[in-house]
């Protein structure tokens, strides 16, 4: 009894062995159906340009394939991060967009009129957006709900007042003072008039931020950016692609709406969005997703002219800037002298060539290159040991850093060769030896929110191409966002006539002035402008890399 | 049989109480751990004073005892909150069917680690002293060595760039009698070859020493002295006690199995609970974090009841604390 129990027992590991095997073996012939001779071994050849292995359902016709990651959301009035703005610039749209030349373009509206004073802006609506069910058209009161939609504070959105309380009437209805935005007036189904508080230039170019694209008010309801968020799964939108499917953590797929309302109409069928994570340039290689970027681990062996992959190696600027900054009130950074010293001891030229191996752009100024302003001829602050040297002698020396400590942001082990680099040039030129602390991403924001830190290292990303998107949001001295605590009357005073300035040279050269003066005043060390760095398949055209989020994919055409 | 089911009772009764403790911690640790998801999701443009006026409208500024109550309530009510990572989702259908993923597989290398090690290692333990003994445990060991940070790189490039023969990752599961299987997709090969590569090496050492353990027992010798063949020796008397030690093993893997491994998961592309967890964490997902950290308790629990109960009728040695008692 007992030996038969025991051979039973040890069968029934050995059939479950046989099923299992079997059953991989099994599947893996019935997917390999037809393309059975990749494993002929001719398949495979030397340049890793083998068989494709399709991850999911055969490609359809005109399908793009992109390695992507779940949106935190896709309601339009909540989204903060690019990974989401990213989807939700495709399927919704609003009354201006940026166009492949980064120039703003009417979007659902067709046209528009600024009154001679700058405030006055009128929207004159197209009468042929469909909602992509197709159940009616967009008219002036859908963007008067949406925008105030996400104004309103029940609506719990952290960017609402961010992208939108330069119209009239909001803070009052923020406040609960008023029931709508008196600067909101949908004058007829057609003309959409909205009234700000002060002629700034950028408007529009702040509306083309999702936040006030339109919402279908039937799907919407009364959901929050937290609660009843349910309706995003499927999102009824006017945007050239509509939500075909979403398996959560696995694919986005999105199909062309042919009844998009500008030129070019979208030419893929399907874009597929994988959203597994996974190893981005094997399945690139592998002709599982069309387009990738390359890190700086790959960048080498991306540009040797041997590589057959050079040909598909495209580059673009990413119109941010990473720094350095220095808590400017508190000792020792409240020393002019010991902000200039680190400074113009940071030799940017050399972390730029030997570490990031030029992937990166030196960076004189604040503004990145492709904003308006950017000031080419901009010296900044030079390089210079010895004159950094001196400079820190005269403050006190080496010995103010005592309890001077590097705050980044990170999970690894080890900090950016960057930023490793960087403190080592400061250590072999000032004698000065500045630790970096790590802290994961949540601990970071509240220390740097906090005013927790001596310094920090940082980046910035343009939302618009314009000069105040940096210069005064980051560096005067009554923004939110400027951390450092950099407060220079005669810098506020130049932002502020620039804000609203409608001649655009003398805009430009406030700006620019108010940048020099940032510069000598060092409350940043200025890093490095960014770069994409993808390899797009020769069979895909006009895959745009702009610096900033914009829609692009109805540019895009396959040609097999 | 009386006995057993008392036992299990009161076992049972016990599973709440510890559920109850572990929610308490992970509760407090995720409230009192710095930041919170309005922050963390709101963005650089965001300013503080709207951030705050989110943060007392969720009621995240409320004392915690307030906070924890008000998700127990919730919680037997059989709401187990919204995700913010995935915002518009029930946790629980975040949760489900990335578990489901993450259960298909880590079932298969279960299956499949002790299918290959038990033979292995009694295999070898038989030869000891000839060449195949430490060969065959060191090459197991040698691929247990390399961690999955590197032999999943090494697979990918070997078996879907140079050869061709998989994809490079992912996840694909298709309708099966109503059931979305995933693991008898090609996907499924890499992850499920490189977690069985580890785990083979670790029962096939302990199983050979179990055996060693065993071959040297008087009942063995008694067995062989009697002239009985060396199959039935080995069969009923070595392996048969060799393997009881084994079924502690067992336990641990069931409740392993709804524990996703992390990197494994991020480097194949693979929507399971590992990644999600860390997700989750990353983005101070509350309600997904005790939803997967309360899981994980009870299936433990449970877990290791039924290897208590298995052990009973495995090994007569060992009754039940109940009858023993009495």
């Amino acid at each position: 009894m007992e030996t038969r129990r025991l051979v039973l027992t040890l069968t029934g590991i050995a059939v479950a062995l046989i099923v299992v095997l079997g059953g991989l073996t099994i599947a893996l012939l019935a997917t390999g159906g037809g393309d059975d001779d990749a494993t002929s071994g001719d398949g495979a050849t030397e340049d890793g340009d083998a068989e494709p292995t399709p991850q999911l359902p055969e490609r359809v016709e005109g399908e793009l394939r992109l390695f992507g990651a779940d949106p935190i959301t896709l309601d339009p009035a909540c989204a903060s991060d690019a990974d989401s703005a990213e989807y939700i610039v495709e399927i919704f749209s609003g009354l201006v967009s940026f166009d492949r030349n980064l120039k703003v373009i009417p979007d659902i509206a067709q046209s528009y009129d600024v009154s001679p004073d700058g405030k006055v802006y009128t929207f004159h609506l197209r009468n042929n957006v469909i909602f992509h069910d197709g159940s009616r058209r967009v008219v002036a009161d859908d963007f008067k709900f949406s925008i105030e939609r996400a104004l309103n504070p029940d609506t719990q959105s952290t960017v609402g007042e961010v992208y939108l309380d330069d119209i009239a009437g909001a803070d009052e209805f923020i406040a609960g003072s008023a029931t709508e935005v008196s600067g909101i007036k949908a004058l007829n189904d057609d003309t959409l008039e909205i009234t700000i508080k002060e002629p700034i230039v950028y408007f529009l170019d702040k509306l083309t931020y999702p936040t006030s694209y339109v919402v279908d008010r039937r799907e919407v309801g009364d959901a929050t950016c937290f609660e009843g968020a349910d309706w995003t799964l499927s999102p009824n939108g006017t945007g050239p692609f509509k939500m075909k499917d979403w398996v959560l953590g696995e694919r986005i797929e999105l199909e062309a709406n042919p009844g998009f309302h500008l030129d070019p109409k979208p030419s893929l069928q399907q874009v597929t969005y994988l959203l597994a994570g996974g190893s981005a340039l094997v399945m690139y290689e592998n002709d599982e997703i069309d387009i990738t970027g390359v890190g700086v681990n790959d960048i080498d062996r991306i540009r040797d002219s041997n590589e057959p992959l050079n040909a598909e190696y495209q580059t673009g600027g990413t119109m941010d800037t990473s720094y350095i900054g220095f808590n400017t009130v508190e000792p020792p950074f409240d020393d002019v002298r010991v902000r200039q010293a680190l400074a113009m001891a940071t030799d940017r030229q050399l972390v730029s060539e030997t570490v990031l191996k030029d992937l990166a752009i030196p960076a004189t100024g604040v503004l990145p290159p492709g904003i308006p302003g950017y000031n080419e001829n901009l010296e900044g602050l030079p390089f210079d040991p010895e004159a950094a040297r001196a400079l820190l002698d005269e403050a006190g020396g080496p010995a103010l850093f005592e309890d001077v400590t590097l705050l980044t942001s990170g999970q690894g082990a080890a900090p950016s060769e960057a930023l490793a680099a960087i403190t080592a040039l400061w250590e072999e030129n000032l004698g000065v030896s500045i630790p970096i602390e790590q802290e994961e991403f949540g601990i970071f924001l509240r220390d740097i929110d906090q005013g927790n830190f001596t310094m920090f290292s940082l980046g910035w990303i343009a939302d618009y191409p314009d000069p105040q998107n940096f210069l005064e949001i980051k560096l005067h001295s009554e923004s939110a966002d400027n951390e450092t605590f950099y407060s220079n009357p005669e810098v506020d005073n130049l932002l502020n006539q620039a804000r609203t300035s409608a001649d655009e040279a003398e805009r430009i050269r406030l700006y620019q002035e108010a940048e020099e003066l940032i510069i000598e005043d060092a409350p940043w060390v200025p890093l490095f402008h960014g770069q994409y760095n993808a390899l797009v398949k020769p069979y895909v055209n006009d895959f745009l890399l702009p610096p900033f989020v914009i829609p692009r994919l109805r540019y895009v055409s396959i040609e097999r | 049989m009386q006995g057993l089911a008392s036992y299990v009772l009161r076992r049972l009764l016990l599973v709440p109480l510890v559920l109850f403790v572990v929610s308490v911690v992970t509760f407090a640790l995720g409230r009192y751990a710095p930041s919170d998801y309005v922050e963390i999701q709101a963005g650089p443009r965001a300013r503080p004073e709207t951030i705050e006026r989110i943060r007392e409208e969720r009621g995240l500024n409320d004392p915690i005892y307030e906070q924890y109550a008000r998700y127990v309530s919730n919680f037997v009510q059989g709401d187990f909150g919204e995700s913010v990572r995935y915002r518009g989702v029930d946790v629980e259908d975040v949760i489900l069917p990335r578990l489901w993923v993450t259960l298909q597989y880590n079932a298969v290398v279960l299956v499949l680690t002790f299918a290959i090690g038990i033979p292995v290692g009694t295999w070898a333990a038989l030869r000891r002293g000839t060449w195949m003994d430490p060969f065959s445990i060191g090459t197991l060991v040698l691929f247990a060595s390399v961690p999955v940070l590197v032999s999943v790189p090494l697979l990918q490039w070997l078996f879907a760039v140079k050869l061709g023969w998989l994809p490079t990752g992912g996840w694909h599961e298709r309708n099966i009698l109503g059931v979305e299987i995933g693991i008898l997709s090609k996907q499924a090969i890499l992850p499920i070859g490189a977690l069985t590569l580890v785990g083979v090496a670790g029962i096939a050492r302990y199983m050979r020493s179990q055996v060693l353990d065993v071959l040297d027992q008087d009942y063995v010798r008694t067995a062989r002295a009697k002239g009985l063949n060396e199959a039935p020796v080995v069969i009923r008397h070595v392996v048969r006690n060799a393997l009881l030690p084994i079924a502690t093993l067992v336990a641990f893997d069931l409740a392993g199995l709804f524990t996703g491994a992390l990197i494994l998961e991020t480097l194949l592309g693979i929507p399971g609970i590992g990644l999600y967890a860390f997700e989750s964490i990353s983005s101070r997902d509350y309600d997904s974090i005790m939803a997967i950290v309360l899981l994980g308790a009870l299936v433990f629990q449970l877990a290791m009841l039924a290897v208590d109960i298995a052990y009973g009728f495995i090994d007569p040695r060992i009754r039940l604390s109940a009858e023993a008692r009495r």
